[in-house]
This record gives C-alpha cells, sequence and structure tokens, in this order.
C-alpha cells in the first residue's frame, strides 16, 4: 500500500467521515421527497417562476421533485449551520484538549451579539449614521473583543483562583447572559447597516451562503495549524495529558490555561459576528443551549474530557454529525422537541464508544 | 497443606512482563516475606491476590481451593486483604464510616445508626490494640496510625490473609515497632501476612519464610532460618555485584557548576548547602521523608516556600522560578516519572522535546524537521527501544520511559542535572545502561546531583554521598570511605560505636 493511503487509513478522523457518509446515505433514502416550485434566472440575474405551455396554449406553473435531504438548498442551510457551531467547536476543542471545559460559550455568543448589535444600531441607519464600513468594523471589533474578553476572565480567574473551570464557566455561562440581558432590556435588537448583512448573506448560485462556511474553513485551518504546528499547541496537549509533567518541563501552565480560554471566547466572537449578518438582528436569548452542541461536536470529534486528546478538524466533522442529526430530526418530520433528547444521547454514545475504543487499544498493548 | 498456593502466576503489562510463571506456598499461620528488587514484581503478586489486579495465567488455591478474585471485593469475601502504602480510605469521614464503610449499620428508613457505629469501630479497633479516636477523621491521621485502622479493618471484617505492602516505608522507629507487636500478635491469632518488602533487617526479624523475586521470576522460597542476607542479596540480585569503577571518577573534576546556599523549606528541610562540580556524581543519601526529593525540586524552582540561595556557574539565579533554572541549564528527572515526567499520552518525539520547545520553534513555530532530528538523536544515543519516535509513551516499559524522560532534559543541552531516583522501576538490564549514561554524561563535564532509596547505587557510581537526616544535611561521605554501614548510620542517626 502506497504510504499515501496507508496514512488516509490510519488517519484519526476516517471513521467521522465514514459516519457522516452512512448518515447521508440514511437520510437521503429516509427523506422522501418534496414538490417545489421550479425557479430559473433571468437575464438581469433576477428569478422567476417557470411555467410549462400545453398544447391548448395553458400555462401552469412547473414544479420539480427533489430529495427533502439531498437538494442544494438543504446541503447549504446544513453548512451554513454547522459552522457556526464547528467555529465555536474549535474554540471548544482546545479548552478541552488543556483538560478543561467552557460552559460559557453559549452566553460569550450572546453577549457579543448584543454588544456588537448595539454598536451596530447605534450607528446603523437609524442612529447616529456613520460611514457604513466603519460602522460594521467597529461593530465586528467589538463582538470579537467581547469573547475574548469574556474568556479572559474566564481564563483568569480559573488561573488565579485555582477552581474548577466547570465551576468558573457555570457561573459565567448565567452572569454573561444575565449581563446581554440587562443591557439589552430583553428587547431584541436590530437596524444595523445593510452591508454588513449583505456581505454575510453573500449568495452563490442556489442560496448557498459561502462566507459562514469560508470562515468556517479559515478557523479550521488556523485551529489546526495552532494545534499541531505551534509550540502553543504542543503546550496545550501537554497540559491536558499531564499537567505536572508539564510545569515540570518548565511550561507556564497558568499562561497556556489563559489562552485557551482567550482563544474559546474569541470564536465564540467570531460566531456571534456570522449570526448578526445572517440573522441582522440579536437578543440576549440567543445561542440558548449552544454548549450542548459545542460541547457534543468536540466530544463526537474525539476530544477527550481527561484532556491531551483531539484535533481541530475532527471537532468541525462532530460538528457536521451533530447538525446532521438535527437537521435529520427535521427532515424526517419527527418532533423538534426531540432533538435536545437524541443529541444527548449520541454524546453518551460517543463517549461510550471512545471508552470501549481505549480499552480495546489498551488490551492489544497489553497482548503484543 | 499449604494456606495458600500460587501456580505458575504470570501478569503481563504494556512494555513489560511484571511476572512469569510464580509458584510457591505458604503455610497457615506463618508471616512470608516477600522480597525483589524494584520491579521485581513483588508487589503485582501481592495485588494479584487483593484482587487489584488479576493474572494473565496460572491459578491461586486457599486451602486447595482454587480462587481468582476479579476485585479487591471479592478478596474480601475470600478473608484476603490488603493494606496499602497509598491512601485507601476517605480523608474527610471518621474512623468510625470508613471502618464500616462497606456495610453500614443502619436503622430504618436508611439512617445510619450513629451509636452502633462507633461501638462496632471501637471493637475493630481495640482487636488490633490500637489506640485511636472513632471520630477523628482519616485526613488527620499520620500514615502509621491510617495502617493500623486499615489493619483493623482488615481484621475486623474477618480476613485470614493480610497482604501488606512496604509498610514500614514510612513509618517512624516508634511505629515500626508497634507493627511488628501487632505482626506478631496476628500470627499467633492464625492469621497468615504477606509482608512484601525490600528491608531486610525487618524481614530476618519477623517472617518465617521468604520468597525472592527477581524480573518476575521466582528465585526461591526458604525458611528464614536457612538462609542469609547476603544470600538473599545475591538471590535479588542473579549475580555478584560487578565492582566497576565509574571512569568519569580518572578524570579531575572541573570547576564548581552548582551550590545550595542556606537551601531551606519550612516543614521539608533547612539550611541545605552543598556544591557539584562539573565532571562529579553527587549522591544524595536518605531515609524515606529526610527531604531529598524537596531539596532538589527546589533548587530547580519547584518549591514556592523555598528560601536560601541556588548559585549556577557562581551566579545567583532567581530561586523558586523554573524559568530560572532552565535558563541556567538546570534539569531535573523527577522521582516520579508518570506522574511528573513525562506525558504518556504523547509521543516518544513530544516527549523528547517538550522542554526545548522554545529552542526548537522559531516565532512560535515548531520546527519540525530540527525536532525530529534531535529526537532521534537521542533516541539512538540512549539507546532508547521503541518502534519509531512516533510511539506513544504510555505504551513503552519503565527503562525506556525513563530514558525518554532523561533524553528530554539532554535535548535541552543542560549542564546541571538534578536526578531523582534514576533507576525506580526500571529492569536490569536497562539499569546498568543508564548507570553507563550518567558516568558517560559526567565525563563531558555535566555535574550530576543523584538521588536513590537504593544505596548500591549510590556506592557504585558516584563521586561523593550527601546524606540528609531530617532535612538537614547530617554528612558527607568521600568515596574512599564508602560503605553501606556508614551511609546507614549517618541516615539514621546512629552515631559510630567507637566514638
Amino acid at each position: 500500500m502506497p504510504p499515501f493511503l496507508r496514512n488516509l487509513f490510519r488517519f484519526q478522523e476516517s471513521g467521522l467521515l465514514l459516519v457522516i457518509l452512512v448518515l447521508g446515505v440514511l437520510l437521503t433514502a429516509f427523506a422522501g421527497t418534496v414538490r417545489t416550485p421550479k425557479f430559473e434566472r433571468t437575464a438581469d440575474g433576477g428569478r422567476q417562476r417557470v411555467f410549462t405551455t400545453d398544447a391548448e396554449g395553458n400555462r401552469t406553473p412547473a414544479f420539480e421533485v427533489k430529495n427533502k435531504f439531498l437538494n442544494a438548498q438543504n446541503l447549504a442551510q446544513l453548512a451554513k449551520d454547522t459552522s457556526f457551531i464547528a467555529i465555536m467547536a474549535v474554540g471548544m476543542a482546545i479548552v478541552i484538549i488543556s483538560g478543561g471545559i467552557d460552559l460559557s460559550v453559549g452566553s460569550i455568543y450572546a453577549l457579543a451579539s448584543v454588544l456588537g448589535a448595539m454598536v451596530l444600531h447605534h450607528f446603523g441607519p437609524e442612529g447616529t449614521a456613520l460611514a457604513p464600513l466603519a460602522a460594521c468594523a467597529l461593530g465586528v471589533l467589538v463582538c470579537l473583543a467581547t469573547g475574548a474578553l469574556c474568556g479572559l476572565a474566564n481564563g483568569g480567574l480559573i488561573v488565579a483562583l485555582g477552581v474548577h473551570p466547570f465551576i468558573i464557566t457555570l457561573g459565567a455561562m448565567a452572569i454573561l447572559r444575565g449581563i446581554a440581558f440587562v443591557a439589552t432590556k430583553g428587547q431584541s435588537i436590530g437596524g444595523f447597516p445593510a452591508d454588513l448583512r449583505e456581505f454575510v448573506r453573500f449568495e452563490l448560485g442556489n442560496g448557498l451562503s459561502v462566507v459562514p462556511l469560508l470562515v468556517m474553513v479559515v478557523v479550521t485551518v488556523l485551529g489546526w495549524i495552532y494545534l499541531s504546528r505551534l509550540a502553543a499547541g504542543r503546550r496545550v496537549y501537554a497540559i491536558g495529558g499531564n499537567e505536572q509533567a508539564a510545569r515540570f518541563s518548565g511550561i507556564r501552565v497558568g499562561r497556556v490555561k489563559l489562552g485557551v480560554y482567550v482563544l474559546a471566547g474569541l470564536a465564540a466572537g467570531v460566531s456571534a459576528v456570522l449570526s448578526l449578518g445572517y440573522y441582522g438582528a440579536a437578543t440576549s436569548g440567543d445561542g440558548q443551549g449552544y454548549e450542548l452542541n459545542v460541547i457534543a461536536a468536540a466530544v463526537v470529534g474525539g476530544c477527550s474530557l481527561t484532556g491531551g486528546r483531539g484535533s481541530a478538524l475532527g471537532v468541525v466533522l462532530g460538528a457536521l454529525i451533530i447538525q446532521m442529526i438535527a437537521s435529520g430530526i427535521v427532515i424526517l418530520g419527527i418532533d423538534q422537541n426531540y432533538s435536545q433528547i437524541i443529541i444527548g444521547a449520541v454524546v453518551i454514545a460517543a463517549v461510550v464508544l471512545d471508552n470501549v475504543n481505549t480499552w480495546l487499544a489498551k488490551r492489544r498493548l497489553t497482548r503484543a | 497443606m499449604a494456606h495458600l498456593e500460587f501456580q505458575s502466576i504470570t501478569k503481563r503489562f504494556p512494555g513489560v512482563l511484571a511476572l512469569d510463571g510464580v509458584s510457591f506456598a505458604i503455610p497457615r499461620g506463618t508471616c512470608h516475606a516477600l522480597i525483589g528488587e524494584n520491579g521485581a514484581g513483588k508487589s503485582t503478586l501481592g495485588k494479584i491476590l487483593a484482587g487489584v489486579y488479576t493474572a494473565d495465567a496460572g491459578e491461586m488455591r486457599l486451602d486447595g481451593k482454587p480462587i481468582a478474585p476479579a476485585d479487591p471485593l471479592a478478596a474480601r469475601a475470600l478473608g484476603i486483604a490488603m493494606v496499602h502504602q497509598e491512601l485507601a480510605f476517605c480523608p474527610n469521614m471518621s474512623v468510625a464510616e470508613n471502618l464500616c464503610l462497606g456495610d453500614l449499620p443502619l436503622r430504618a428508613g436508611g439512617f445510619v445508626d450513629r451509636p452502633a457505629l462507633r461501638a462496632r469501630a471501637r471493637e475493630m479497633l481495640a482487636s488490633i490494640h490500637a489506640d485511636i479516636d472513632p471520630d477523628a477523621l482519616i485526613g488527620t491521621l499520620s500514615t502509621g496510625k491510617e495502617q493500623l485502622v486499615q489493619i483493623a479493618a482488615a481484621v475486623g471484617t474477618g480476613a485470614q490473609v493480610i497482604v501488606m505492602d512496604e509498610p514500614s516505608s514510612s513509618l517512624s522507629a516508634g511505629e515500626t515497632r508497634e507493627l511488628f507487636t501487632l505482626v506478631r500478635k496476628l500470627k499467633a491469632r492464625g492469621l497468615t501476612l504477606i509482608y512484601v518488602s525490600h528491608r531486610m533487617s525487618e524481614l530476618f526479624e519477623l517472617c518465617d519464610h521468604i520468597t525472592v523475586l527477581r524480573d518476575g521470576r521466582h528465585v526461591a522460597t526458604e525458611a528464614i532460618p536457612a538462609t542469609t542476607p547476603a544470600r538473599v542479596v545475591s538471590q535479588m540480585i542473579g549475580r555478584e555485584l560487578r565492582a566497576q569503577t565509574p571512569a568519569h571518577l580518572a578524570r579531575p573534576a572541573g570547576r564548581e557548576r552548582l551550590r545550595l546556599e542556606a537551601l531551606s523549606s519550612p516543614g521539608k528541610f533547612s539550611d541545605i548547602t552543598l556544591s557539584v562540580r562539573a565532571g562529579e556524581i553527587v549522591g544524595l543519601a536518605g531515609l524515606v521523608g529526610a527531604g531529598r526529593s524537596e531539596t532538589v525540586q527546589a533548587a530547580f524552582g519547584l518549591d514556592p516556600a523555598a528560601t536560601g540561595r541556588v548559585l549556577v556557574n557562581d551566579r545567583p539565579i532567581a530561586p523558586r522560578s523554573i524559568e530560572a533554572a532552565l535558563a541556567a541549564r538546570l534539569g531535573l528527572l523527577p522521582e516520579d516519572r508518570k506522574r511528573q515526567g513525562l506525558v504518556l499520552g504523547l509521543n516518544c518525539r513530544e516527549n523528547t522535546a517538550l522542554a526545548s520547545l522554545p529552542v526548537l520553534s522559531r516565532l512560535g513555530w515548531v520546527r519540525r524537521g530540527l525536532e525530529r532530528s534531535l529526537a532521534d538523536r537521542y533516541q539512538k544515543r540512549l539507546r532508547v527501544k521503541a518502534p519509531s519516535l512516533e510511539t506513544i509513551v504510555g505504551g513503552l516499559s519503565g527503562g525506556n520511559q525513563q530514558k525518554i524522560a532523561l533524553a528530554k532534559w539532554l535535548a535541552r543541552d543542560c549542564d546541571i542535572l538534578l536526578i531523582d531516583e534514576p533507576t525506580r522501576g526500571v529492569d536490569v538490564g536497562a539499569k546498568a545502561e543508564i548507570y553507563a549514561l550518567l558516568d558517560e554524561l559526567a565525563c563531558e563535564g555535566k555535574a550530576l546531583l543523584v538521588v536513590s532509596s537504593e544505596l548500591p547505587e549510590l556506592l557504585g557510581l558516584c563521586t561523593r554521598i550527601l546524606v540528609l537526616r531530617a532535612g538537614r544535611l547530617a554528612g558527607e561521605v568521600p568515596r574512599t570511605d564508602f560503605s553501606e554501614t556508614a551511609l546507614m548510620r549517618l541516615m539514621a542517626g546512629v552515631e559510630p560505636a567507637a566514638a
């Protein structure tokens, strides 16, 4: 076997790809079909319905029959939904590999969205008009800075107080959402400069929003570089694998830990920017329960909650699996309310599978 | 008939065969010594009997009936209990609660019957004549007292066989006496004891039979009166100790590399002043609790409470800072390589490079070619037996793991190496290789400070040996005066008889 193929088989994420493939085939097979009106492009770039004219000259609107899962619109939707979760999951992966956890990502996402929205609204068409581009840049900056600062606060408290990250981020989860609520008085905030929305919703062909997708790819690549090519990433693995040994090797454990929470917060900020652009509004209730999906993506993607193991690509594939399941629930016509139950069960199943796998590997080692 | 029989017991751990077909028998009501070098398999055998591990092959028989306890609870049901060195109780619960944890006396409705609990605990403690308050929290007891509670728990639950793993290793002299008295009483009551230790004198005083293990194999089982300590030692080692003189002794020592001045840490050690010169291997001996590991860790900047000065090449370095120690080219091979020395989930290359990341990276990027060649160089030089640089360290044998832990500091190009227990849990072959390597490093002009619990190791390797006793420097023995007796006297604080 050529080395390339062998590497592909040994490739840690190949199992995830297989799961995605199987899920895709199953969803396609069971989704059934849907009849949708047929559109065509006009010469000036707009869309218009297609009509068929029969022998008697009657024009009837044309329909096309599509697979509910395997069609361009649905896949584009899936890709967009995945990217919001996947971007945060890359940040979460780094935290989990360092042996920590961040329960506050959903709240950081909400606070960053809300603060960004307030800036965009303030300088938007309904407020003190600023050059639209400058207003957008300011809004984006506020989003990212809020995310990073929230992460810094998490990391700082975890390192300085020596309290388990679960506790600190559990508290932060409530506090940050509370701040978002107080800041907005529970109102939805919209009225942004149109440019942001136009940029993020820029579509390629059939409703495929490429911008969130591209951002996800960039974040994944950056995460991959950080974890596997930079010294900082190596330190993260070392700390997650054995914090004491890392300290004994001269690694500044506190500084590295601080960094991983900042990155997780920043990732939530990036997602918040995309959501502002995509939905054009924000409320303090945004991203409720995202921590479940994000942690689920990381765990399904091969991160070990004991630390020291995981990869950026893995968690992005994990996010895709979670999102496929969520979208599958809709497509298969299962009651929406079951989605949390199913995702929760998937997380537990993934961990059990991982434990079995570790156990098998250990046994192989012993027998060898 | 033998009370307890081991028949071809075999146990394999990742990378090492811990027990290889061990067979022997123990009569009822005796105290049976189990002795062997570190890694000989004595603790493993005890743990298999107590259900902590299960054997891969072989059979154990209790009164002729085959037994195979799957876990410590099953062993308990068979009347087999183990007294551990490690904490076996919940430290934040009372002695009484811990003693009855498996079988709490209850009132109707699931409430704990406190008076009954206390009474039962008192009874259990009285049965071994232990003077311990049943309401005291376990966490507040000394190690010796906690061990007594463990024994009380074992005896109180009807144990017929008690495995004691290095019971005296962290006891004071007085506590050890108490333990001995207790062991004799238990024996008189018909209990069978398995006493795992490497303290020869204790075994000869206390035990009826002795079984020697070496590299996981059974060497001999003899009645104590029929053997001698010297005979047991040669059985443990399996060969006469070669009195080979290390090569570094033939070279003149260079300039002073490391000096500790009045290094102190409250409750650990105080006023340690010593120096190590280039080309020297200085030994640091002492009993458990004398402050050896604590001293070298403080020299490496790991002790936030340390006071005093650490000088490298006559220049003081910032105390309590690992970065300063690293910058001064100090390296520490810690005592417990699994907890402190290695990241077991990472591979050989990553572990070797762990301390050298600042050197190996440019603008935060790890230079992978450089990293690989560095790791490869030390893998070859230390003769690490691993399938490749990408092999996960957790699967390697103790000796190879130790070499990787050492490679980490050699890769960092340290001039001064603080080495804590260089060969703990390392098999005999790798031990010799590590000794040769340390000698070679000294010949290259590195300064080595070696802590070890194994006196023969220090006697064979060192230029001179410093002895710590109860956190203070008790004396220095130059190579010309090397002898186990001289060291033991200093370690235990016994004045020479003729003085």
